[in-house]
């Protein structure tokens, strides 16, 4: 009785999960590899200085980081949930001062040799200010005070990353939000006022941005604007004269260029694919050659490994968020039970728009996929989050 | 198991979020399934046509050989270097650093200056390959951007027709640059330059497909089609099918690798019935006639039909139409008073002269002249109110084979005359006059002219049944018809259709297909004179040669030729005389004649004086090869053997 009591309230570490991150991690290495291994820019590069071996190294630091982590209960962790938050505000501030511009956004702080990409951090500090936040009786969240500042705690760093312009990571935020206020309890009638209320906006804003005269139009970037009508199939030159109209054409197949080479490179794959290394939209430099190891990683691996590989990778991400959801289930408290929540939102959301804009489900936005796309703050962050899975299930019972 | 559970579980919240991360899963594994799966093989497609291009490469074209297989056309290996695009676009880039300039610069700017750049680095190495192989070469800046706009996947070609030598000094630097390549190439070569150009006829650029051929191509490689003559009469037996081949190219246009799809089938070698010494004798004795000799020679073997030289002078060198024809050679080809396009052997209408006293004595000895009979010649004769014709024959007694061997106009027509226009031009008709010959040359063969039977009466007085006896006037013939009706007459009245084209024969010697050869000694009509007319023109005909008359010039020691001489008068529109074309038609030996020798001579001096000679040459000639060859015909069997082995042993395999 006393042993079992015993086995049960020893730590122990959740290692489905543990594999299949280490697995997405490796598998991340092997594709980014592939992707850069026909490409001029890379090869040319000294052996240390290739991506595929970086992501390794984010990774081994990610890990440690999410190791320390693990040592300290995740409550006294959250007592920084202010901290964290304000600090990634900060940062966020920092990228328009000093902020690196490219392709006319300034997303990444150079830090010596390497770049900090501070919307993905804003993510983290994010969530741990939630739940810090929504942990609180049952009967406080369903005063209207507390949902309007919650919804605030989201409005600061969703403007700010809006302004940098990075929208997909910004609208990232909004599905986080919402499952955290929504498995903290908060009334379902206002959360799906709030859904309906931005689902009316968004599609006004489509419509406003998609068919209104010029002069009306939403602000909106170029770009971002042209990723929608590519997305939603629109012809740029419908209303064009006649000697814009050639130009504009052009400039459709252009925009609407890596989502097709996206979607050719997915397709192509077929059942099980034309191996590793084989593939030829980016031996060929069809898929563009400085998204393919990044944004588009997803398709590399599906040309290259087919439908299978496409399953084992959807499988592994299972994986995670479905222990990542028991962890939440068995957590000792709301903190843990709302950490939890937002991580797995998170990494949900983030799978789901980059893999849908792969096969077109959803329109381009720079969202990088979870532990397999190149970039450090991003692996970084994916590693963080998965170390905070652990450190809640290490501490669901802490008799 | 895990999924289940947390929905099983009293958690509202979770259960929710549970599905909703399930139901996300699902929509995505259903679209990859969508993508990856259904609808793979469009994408498959897609990828496809975005990275191939198919490139049509034309087939060796078949040899054209002469009946003892010396090839007049072949293929030569044509040394080439060639450069792959796709090794260059690092020195692309350095140079484009280098010659970039530190202002920012607009769109255009951008791209015109990086075909600057690429245009430098090709052009710099032109220059350096040309110092290697000692030949300068360039390209031009329009040139290349052309190549390199529309098939940057297609090798760019430096310089053709490389020598040994040049190779080897290319071979010894093999670090020049990246991207080069020495390739060979079949090419078109006309052995014996203008040997029989006429005949063979030449190729012209044409790189379209042919008929029943795949049309869509992206690229085509260089190829050629017959443009007159057997090349283009037998263009689609000699060109073969041709192959394709697949570039993939990455999405700057460069090729990534190729392979082939569809190899080409080389082209089936034509056969000729020439014989190459016959008709280089026949062309040399033309050259050597006059200075610029205008004429032609006919050979043709009086028993099967078959031509052993179809030769006609000027001639040209169809070698020069490859790759393409220059300005001034094309000009020279131009000359019209020389023309040397022309296939004089067939494609001009010359008064025969005299020479149609053949036929004109054929109608009067079948109409009852007695061939002993003495005539008186006063040296000219009246027809009609004309002013009198002139005889080139002394005045004198005139039996039929003194008028035969002095071609008395006297005699003929008045005789002539007496047998009337009709019969002549029946008889004419029965050797096929004013049609043509039937040899497959498109384009090249005229009919010559004879009144036809319904026409001649109209505005037809004495004096035109006067010019037709002695061939002037209304009538016009060609050199290969006479060859046919001297044939006629040697054979025993047979009209034999001409062959020019002996066989077909697959380049391929273990091809089981047999060749295709045609018939011999195919009959076209019969003359329907009798045996003692023809022995008594084949005995004139000799006499002409044999006994002083006026062929005494292709009297041959120990080989009896027999010939007759023409000189015809050549008139402007006015009726005066501007020039003459002068004849000699032939065959021999008189005993078992076999072949038949017409000789046609523009502004010749006479047929006896510059006709005869030429034909004795060849008549030599022919002599020769008859004493090398006993089989008369002597066609030595080209691939009979092999097929049969061929055809043999796939059975007994089977």
């Amino acid at each position: 009785m006393i042993g079992a009591l015993d086995q049960e309230s020893r730590p122990r570490l959740d290692w489905p999960q543990i594999i299949a991150v280490l697995l997405l991690l490796a598998i991340g290495a092997a594709f980014i590899h592939s992707a850069t291994s026909s490409n001029e820019v890379f090869t040319n590069r000294a052996w240390y200085r290739q991506p595929s071996l970086w992501h390794l190294i984010y990774g081994g630091l990610g890990l440690s980081i999410a190791g320390i982590l693990c040592w300290i209960d995740y409550r006294q962790i959250a007592r920084w949930a202010i901290v964290a938050y304000w600090g990634s505000i900060l940062l966020l501030l920092a990228v328009f001062v000093m902020g690196k511009e490219v392709y006319g956004a300034k997303r990444w702080i150079g830090i010596g040799p390497a770049q900090v990409q501070p919307s993905e951090f804003a993510k983290i500090g994010f969530i741990f200010m939630m739940a810090h936040y929504l942990s609180r009786p049952l009967e406080e969240l369903r005063q209207p005070r507390i949902f309007w500042r919650a919804l605030g705690l989201m409005a600061l760093p969703f403007v700010l990353i809006l302004k940098e312009p990075d929208l997909g990571s910004a609208l990232l935020l909004l599905p986080v939000c919402l499952g955290m206020l929504w498995a903290a309890g908060t009334p379902p009638r206002w959360i799906l006022q709030l859904v309906g209320a931005a689902a009316l906006i968004v599609s006004l804003i489509l419509v406003d941005v998609l068919y209104a005269p010029p002069q009306w139009q939403f602000k909106l970037k170029d770009y971002q604007k042209r990723r929608l009508m590519v997305y939603f199939g629109i012809d740029f030159a419908a209303n064009a004269p006649a000697s814009e109209r050639t130009r504009l054409r052009r400039e459709q197949r252009a925009h609407s260029y890596n989502v097709e080479q996206a979607l050719i490179s997915v397709g192509s794959g077929g059942w099980f694919g034309k191996g590793w290394n084989q593939g030829q939209q980016i031996t060929l430099g069809y898929l563009p050659r400085a998204v393919s190891h990044n944004d588009f990683i997803f398709s590399v691996i599906a040309e290259e490994k087919g439908f299978l590989g496409s399953v084992v990778v959807l499988s592994l991400y299972s994986v995670v968020l479905f222990t990542g959801i028991r962890t939440a289930a068995q957590s000792r408290d709301r903190l843990g039970r709302l950490l939890a929540v937002g991580v797995v939102t998170l990494i949900f959301s983030q799978v789901f728009i980059n893999i849908g804009m792969n096969i077109r489900i959803m329109p381009v936005t720079g969202v990088p996929l979870p532990l397999l796309s190149s970039g450090g703050s991003s692996v970084l962050c994916s590693l963080i989050a998965a170390g905070l899975l652990q450190n809640i299930h290490l501490y669901r019972r802490n008799y | 198991m895990l999924i289940f559970d947390q929905l099983r579980k009293d958690d509202p919240q979770l259960r929710t979020l549970t599905a909703l991360v399930l139901g996300g899963i699902t929509v995505l594994l259903a679209g990859l399934w969508y993508v990856q799966v259904i609808s793979s093989k469009r994408f498959v497609d897609n990828q496809r046509a975005q990275a191939y291009r198919t490139v049509r490469v034309p087939a060796a074209r078949g040899k054209i050989l002469d009946r003892n297989g010396h090839a007049f056309a072949d293929n030569n290996p044509n040394y080439r270097i060639n450069l792959y695009l796709e090794e260059l676009p690092r020195l692309f880039k350095e140079e484009w650093r280098r010659i970039k300039p530190a202002r920012p610069l607009s769109r255009e700017e951008r791209l015109s200056l990086e075909s600057v750049a690429r245009f430098n680095v090709v052009s710099n190495l032109y220059t350096h390959l040309g110092q290697v192989i000692g030949q300068p070469i360039a390209m031009s800046f329009a040139e290349f951007s052309e190549h390199y706009n529309t098939q940057p996947a297609l090798p760019l070609t430096l310089a053709n027709h490389l020598t040994a030598l040049q190779i080897a000094r290319f071979q010894e630097q093999p670090t020049i640059s990246p991207g080069l390549d020495l390739e060979v190439q079949p090419m078109r070569f006309y052995l014996y330059g203008t040997t029989a150009a006429h005949l063979l006829g030449y190729l012209r650029r044409d790189n379209q497909s042919r008929e029943g051929e795949e049309a869509d191509y992206d690229f085509r490689l260089p190829d050629y089609r017959g443009k007159i003559g057997i090349e283009r009469a037998f263009d689609s037996t000699l060109c073969g099918r041709a192959g394709m081949k697949s570039v993939l190219v990455n999405n700057l246009g460069y090729r990534q690798s190729e392979s082939a799809w569809i190899d080409s089938e080389p082209g089936t070698n034509v056969v000729l019935t020439i014989d190459l010494n016959i008709q280089r004798v026949a062309e040399r004795g033309l050259q050597a006639a006059l200075n610029y000799t205008r004429g032609a020679v006919v050979v043709m073997d009086c028993r099967d039909g078959d031509i052993l030289a179809l030769a006609s002078a000027p001639a040209f060198d169809p070698n020069r139409f490859i790759p393409h024809i220059s300005r001034e050679d094309w000009e020279a080809l131009s000359d019209p008073k020389m023309r040397p396009q022309i296939n004089r052997a067939i494609q001009e209408n010359y008064a025969p002269g005299s020479i149609f006293k053949i036929i004109t004595a054929m109608a009067c000895l079948e109409s009852g002249l007695d061939p002993d009979r003495i005539q008186y010649n006063p040296g000219y004769i009246h027809v009609g109110r004309r002013r009198p014709i002139h005889d080139l024959a002394p005045p004198g007694d005139y039996d039929f084979k003194k008028a035969f061997i002095f071609s008395s106009n006297t005699y003929f027509i008045s005789n002539g005359m007496y047998a009337g226009a009709d019969r002549i031009l029946e008889l004419s008709r029965r050797l096929h006059l004013g049609e043509t010959a039937g040899i497959p040359l498109p384009g090249q063969e005229t009919t010559g002219i004879l009144p036809k039977p319904g026409e001649a009466p109209i505005i037809w007085h004495e004096g035109d049944t006067a010019n037709l006896c002695i061939g002037q006037g209304q009538v016009a013939v060609t050199p290969l018809q006479m060859a046919v009706m001297t044939a006629a007459i040697a054979n025993g009245g047979s009209v034999l259709w001409p062959r020019l084209i002996d066989r077909l024969v697959p380049q391929d010697p273990f091809r089981v297909s047999q060749p295709w050869v045609f018939k011999k000694a195919q009959v076209r009509d019969h003359l329907g004179v009798s045996k003692r007319t023809l022995d008594l023109v084949r005995d004139a005909m000799r006499a002409d040669v044999e006994e002083r008359g006026t062929g005494k010039a292709a009297h041959i020691a120990g080989y009896t030729v027999c010939g007759k001489t023409g000189t015809a008068q050549v008139t402007d529109p006015t009726g005066k005389v501007t020039d003459h074309t002068t004849w000699f038609v032939s065959f021999a030996p008189y005993e078992d004649p076999k072949y038949a020798v017409v000789v046609m001579v523009e502004s010749g001096a006479s047929g006896g004086g510059t006709c005869a000679p030429i034909a004795r040459q060849v008549f030599e000639a022919l002599r020769q090869r008859d004493m090398a060859t006993p089989t008369a015909s002597g066609t030595p069997p080209l691939v009979k053997p092999v097929s049969a082995i061929v055809a043999k042993s796939t059975r007994s395999e089977g």
